[in-house]
């Protein structure tokens, strides 16, 4: 293909990406060094780096940042240890998978918000959970600050599982079959051909779902929302406390949002370098 | 794996059905609470069974109380099967698909848009229009304009392709959050533009545009769509790239050496063959312009779609009871619902395709 010709098929994409995604970025910068109110929104006020100055000294943005890592620690491994292990299941399974697979695959595609809500109403009062502690422990059921954090790590893990089972459990088909025979041959038992031969073959695959959880758990917004809300400003993670900071009808403050929001980006940099360039590398590799 | 003995073959059933079942839990109980009765609800003990139903929970959050005229609900139906046989008919005769898709279409935005004149309809329904209208439309840009950007990185050696898949595998990562504040400012600038040189009040003499009053970015669906169509691109190329890249070369060369041009080729080779590759694209570009929260409440503060809407309307201070809500988060979510189960396959290729070779 010539280069007349690509740039003739990418150019929509290209200039939608540039319009909507570089020159938002380049404002956000910008904006972060002003004084800008929701209110005011159409006259920011330079003052350099006043907003960062700010932010850093927060106690709340240090508080995001904690809860936030702690989100990712938590549910990142549990949701893949999980995702794996179904999907190792479901691999067993003959009849009857499909309607297994629309099961688990629920949670994954309801819409965020409402599958907090109703996720949030077992535990209301009323609800069933609620109901089934209260008569185990005779004590009533109260979603507090501290609890709530567990709340939200539990319903993310249940919201987000679906991913990495369907990801391992399509990696799982590829698996090829002479390999397996020829471990069944030198009498390798379950465990070991799962250990020699399957974790191997979705190594690439791990990775990769590790990579698309961290960056999905690092920017939770709706279901932490959603349980958290004004009541328990705790367990606000980064985004929320970004958004809360920036839109709030009261305070409103865009430009120190904005701020916030650079230092968000900054932090998933972290984890994205290193793989934004092995993936460069690879695709030169496939160009020669 | 016929040497399975009956205690792992019984194991494996049983796990898999305990994790079901904690997986659908809070759809089953959402759903039984949206039908019953008030007073059930607030049992002390939860009344799990034998309980009375009722749908009266649904007909106060969709519709306004008021007489139901059943001759026009009849008429209403009636209309509406007659039209669709007639395209389906039509459909048939033109060979290809497509004219039948764009009838369907017509047929069933005609019957929503009548729909008000048969029930009286709350607010609510308003916003289920909204949310019909972002979906389509972001799927239609956001497909269309990824298809081929996707067919022409995958085609591409050079090193810009390079560079394009990076940048965007980049801004796939970042967090929403980054984007929506400069949205709301850009926006809320070109509405200042639009506002004080005229032109947003403009009387086209010829177009007449309906629904619109003032031209203007911000609190409008389209300010929606545009957001969604930028952060779903990079997902988007990614994905039909990967398709392309398992579509052999010679297919379309084989046409071109017949005389066709790259775009014929593309259009009358590639695309047939690219039908279940879009169906999984659009899957998932489904879900993310159905269920997206926060550029709606930041961008549209009153043209809500329902994720907002319902958030809004069974939050803390509102008058909405329990079931109510319960109503509402069955009625968002049996769409969806519906749509994995025809799709389903498509969605699981999808997504494995995406994550092997991604």
């Amino acid at each position: 293909m010539t280069k007349k010709t690509f740039w003739g098929f990418t150019i929509p994409s290209v200039f939608v990406m540039l319009l909507l995604m570089v020159v938002p970025l380049v404002t956000t910068i910008w904006l972060s060094m002003n004084k800008l109110l929701l209110r005011d929104i159409r006259n920011p006020e330079w003052i350099g780096f006043d907003n960062y100055r700010e932010v850093l000294g927060d106690e709340e943005f240090w508080a995001a940042a904690r809860f936030t890592l702690q989100f990712v620690a938590v549910t990142v491994p549990i949701q893949m240890t999980l995702g794996l292990g179904i999907a190792l299941l479901l691999d067993k399974v003959g009849r009857g998978r499909a309607i297994y697979l629309a099961g688990l695959l629920l949670p994954f595609i309801v819409t965020p918000v409402v599958g907090t809500l109703i996720y949030k109403d077992l535990f209301d009062r009323g609800g069933l959970i609620a109901w089934l502690w209260e008569v185990v422990t005779d004590e009533q059921f109260v979603i507090t600050a501290t609890n709530v954090k567990w709340l939200i790590i539990v319903q993310s893990v249940w919201a987000v599982t679906p991913f990495a089972m369907i990801t391992f459990f399509a990696g799982l088909q590829t698996l090829p079959g002479e390999r397996v025979e020829a471990s069944q041959i030198d009498g390798a038992g379950y465990w070991r051909k799962l250990w020699h031969v399957t974790l191997p073959h979705l190594r690439v695959l791990i990775l990769f779902v590790a990579l698309i959880s961290i960056m999905d758990a690092y920017r939770v917004y709706d279901s932490v929302f959603v349980f958290a809300g004004d009541r328990f400003t705790d367990a606000h993670t980064l985004q929320v406390y970004t958004v809360e900071v920036a839109v709030d009808p009261q305070i409103g403050r865009v430009g120190k949002g904005n701020a916030i929001g650079v230092l968000n980006v900054l932090g998933i940099f972290v984890v994205l370098i290193p793989f934004l360039f092995v993936t460069y590398r690879d695709q030169i590799k496939e160009r020669n | 794996m016929g040497k399975q003995s009956w205690l792992s073959k019984f194991g494996v059933h049983g796990t898999l059905t305990l994790l079901v079942i904690w997986s659908v839990l809070p759809f089953l109980w959402t759903f039984q609470t949206s039908i019953k009765f008030t007073r059930d609800v607030a049992a002390k003990t939860p009344v799990l069974w034998g309980y009375e139903t009722t749908s009266s929970a649904y007909n106060s959050f969709w519709l306004d109380d008021g007489e139901i005229n059943m001759w026009n609900v009849l008429l209403y139906i009636l209309a509406v099967a007659l039209v669709a046989a007639a395209v389906a008919t039509i459909g048939k005769r033109v060979q290809r698909g497509w004219p039948f898709f764009v009838g369907s279409a017509a047929v069933i935005a005609a019957g929503l848009w009548q729909f008000p004149r048969i029930w009286e309809v709350e607010t609510e329904y308003e916003f289920l229009i909204n949310s019909i209208i972002v979906t389509v439309l972001t799927m239609l840009i956001s497909l269309s304009i990824g298809l081929l950007a996707g067919y022409g990185l995958a085609r591409y050696t050079g090193i810009s392709g390079a560079i394009i898949l990076v940048v965007a595998l980049g801004f796939r990562a970042l967090p929403r959050s980054a984007f929506v504040l400069p949205y709301f400012f850009g926006a809320s600038r070109i509405d200042r533009w639009l506002e004080d040189s005229g032109v947003g009040t403009w009387d086209f003499p010829i177009i007449d545009f309906p629904f619109i009053d003032e031209l203007a970015i911000l609190d409008t669906r389209l300010a929606i769509v545009l957001a969604l169509v930028a952060v779903n691109q990079p997902f988007t190329i990614w994905m039909f790239r990967s398709f392309f890249m398992d579509v052999p070369r010679e297919i379309e060369e084989a046409a071109m050496m017949d005389g066709a041009s790259r775009i014929q080729a593309f259009r009358k080779v590639i695309i047939p063959i690219m039908w279940p590759a879009i169906i999984a694209t659009g899957l998932f570009t489904l879900l993310l312009a159905y269920n997206e929260y926060l550029f709606v409440r930041v961008l549209a503060p009153t043209e809500w779609t329902l994720p907002v809407a319902i958030v809004s309307l069974t939050g803390g201070e509102s008058s909405r009871t329990i079931t109510e809500a319960a109503a509402a988060s069955v009625s968002i979510t049996l769409p969806i619902v519906i749509v994995i189960i025809l799709f389903q396959k498509h969605l699981v290729k999808g997504l494995g395709a995406g994550a092997v070779k991604g």
